[in-house]
């Protein structure tokens, strides 16, 4: 029996948080140990049970709520377009939040010179917000596609026919790439094509819609710790958003540019 | 203009991680009004820094802000469960040997999910945040590392004993901290 002074290493093997080295390493050692190889399909029978049966709490409507009236208590209404994005419990105010108000004030304050640099042209600002939020709520939530396939010829009909427009699905060719499939979300005002990739351990959304725009060279910007960029092709509109590191985010946003054969 | 956009940033950045948090917190408290009373807490403060968040996932950071909430909270409410943490680096070493003869594989898939949902609830503190931090939110080493302000090999050796606990605690069959000297395994298989 080896002794079990690499237990953790199991862990981390069957999490893949291994480096490259330890990970063949491991291969390697499981090749030849059948009761190593025991041992990781336990874990990962432990881990895919848990993951499956066990609760995941979600937020009370009484919580939201209540953090709906806090947000809405700190918003001057007469600078403050109505955002209507997602629906969202009606604002109630609830009383034991009002202590909080001078020093949340105070706050705001001192973030004024931090936020200066955000405060830029408004609406792409805004759009980009959506852009990120979209991506972060597809994927915490378990709905990142409607239509799960890696084939293209499958996912454009199936969007086709449920926005009145034929979004472009160019194939990602990069190394560590996948397509996962699409779905329609919501931006703009309007319901949009969400195409979406996997690099390596990373989700990408690809978000197109039609628009009047003429073609533009894509924007680049951070946005809350995602990167997105944006351009203007055949007379659609592209917003992709990821949390890649910038290096493989310039060089996705070239491949779909390249695969794209609109005109 | 800041007070909005702070608001706006928070509705952006924070609120799409809010069942993140609650689920975090409603696992660190075990009770579903306790974890709602400590998340009011930590959102507001979420919400006094969260001009301070950027370049950064907005979910680990809202759940370190969580996560600290609740361990404050509970070292004042229920200073009963300050656990004594096994020796982390030592831990792993009472992990339950597989029982050769009968997989606890097997075993734990019949557990329900009341059976699954008690076992985490049962894990000291700790353990019980590096498992729902992974297997249930699905974050990296690193992400936990952050999370609950410890070094990564922490993270490693608290997620494997918290595993070795589970298993324990779903296959009857295994008593913890007794080893089984394994049989010669199906296949042959030298160990």
């Amino acid at each position: 029996m080896k002794n079990r002074t690499d237990a953790w290493k199991l862990d981390a093997f069957v999490d893949g948080e291994l480096d490259l080295a330890g990970q063949l390493e491991m291969e390697e050692r499981l090749r030849d140990d059948a009761t190593l190889r025991g041992e990781v399909d336990e874990l990962r029978s432990l881990r895919e049970i848990v993951r499956e049966r066990a609760d995941r709490h979600a937020a009370p409507e009484s919580l939201r709520a209540r953090m709906a009236g806090v947000l809405e208590s700190r918003t001057t209404p007469a600078s403050v377009p109505a955002r209507s994005s997602h629906p969202r419990a009606a604002p109630r105010r609830w009383f034991a939040w009002q202590p909080w108000g001078a020093s949340l004030g105070f706050a705001a304050v001192l973030a004024v010179a931090l936020n200066l640099a955000w405060l830029q042209s408004a609406t792409q600002d805004r759009l980009a917000e959506d852009v990120v939020a979209s991506h972060v709520r597809a994927t915490l939530g378990q709905h990142l596609t409607d239509v799960a396939s890696s084939d293209h010829h499958t996912v454009k009909p199936f969007l086709s026919s449920r926005l009145g427009f034929s979004p472009p699905v160019p194939e990602l060719q990069l190394p560590g790439a996948s397509f996962l499939g699409g779905r329609v979300d919501y931006l703009d005002g309007r319901p949009v094509a969400a195409l979406v990739y996997r690099q390596g351990e990373h989700i990408v959304d690809s978000f197109v819609w039609p628009g009047s725009a003429s073609d533009s060279p894509p924007v680049f910007a951070a946005q809350r710790g995602y990167r997105t960029a944006h351009w203007s092709r055949g007379g659609m509109n592209h917003w992709l958003v990821s949390d890649v590191n910038r290096e493989e985010f310039e060089a996705i946003v070239a491949a779909l540019r390249k695969a794209d054969t609109s005109p | 203009m800041t007070e909005e956009d702070d608001r706006r940033r928070f509705e952006t950045l924070a609120m799409p991680h809010l069942d993140a948090a609650y689920n975090l917190a409603r696992w660190l408290t075990r009770d579903a009004h306790d974890a709602e009373d400590v998340l009011q807490e930590a959102l507001l403060r979420a919400l006094r820094y969260i001009g301070g968040l950027r370049g950064e996932g907005a979910r680990p950071w809202l759940l370190q802000i969580v996560r600290h909430t609740c361990w404050s909270w509970i070292r004042q409410n229920r200073p009963a469960e300050k656990v004594q943490l096994d020796d982390p680096d030592e831990a792993w070493r009472e992990l339950p040997a597989p029982a050769a003869d009968e997989p606890s594989a097997i075993a734990m898939r019949k557990a329900d999910r009341q059976q699954i949902n008690d076992a985490i609830a049962a894990l000291p503190i700790p353990y019980r945040e590096v498992l729902v931090l992974r297997e249930l939110e699905e974050l990296s080493y690193g992400e936990i590392a952050r999370i609950a302000e410890i070094p990564i090999g922490t993270v490693m050796s608290r997620l494997a004993r918290a595993r070795g606990l589970m298993r324990a605690a779903l296959t009857p069959t295994l008593r913890p901290a007794l080893r089984t000297v394994p049989r010669p395994a199906q296949g042959g298989a030298k160990t």
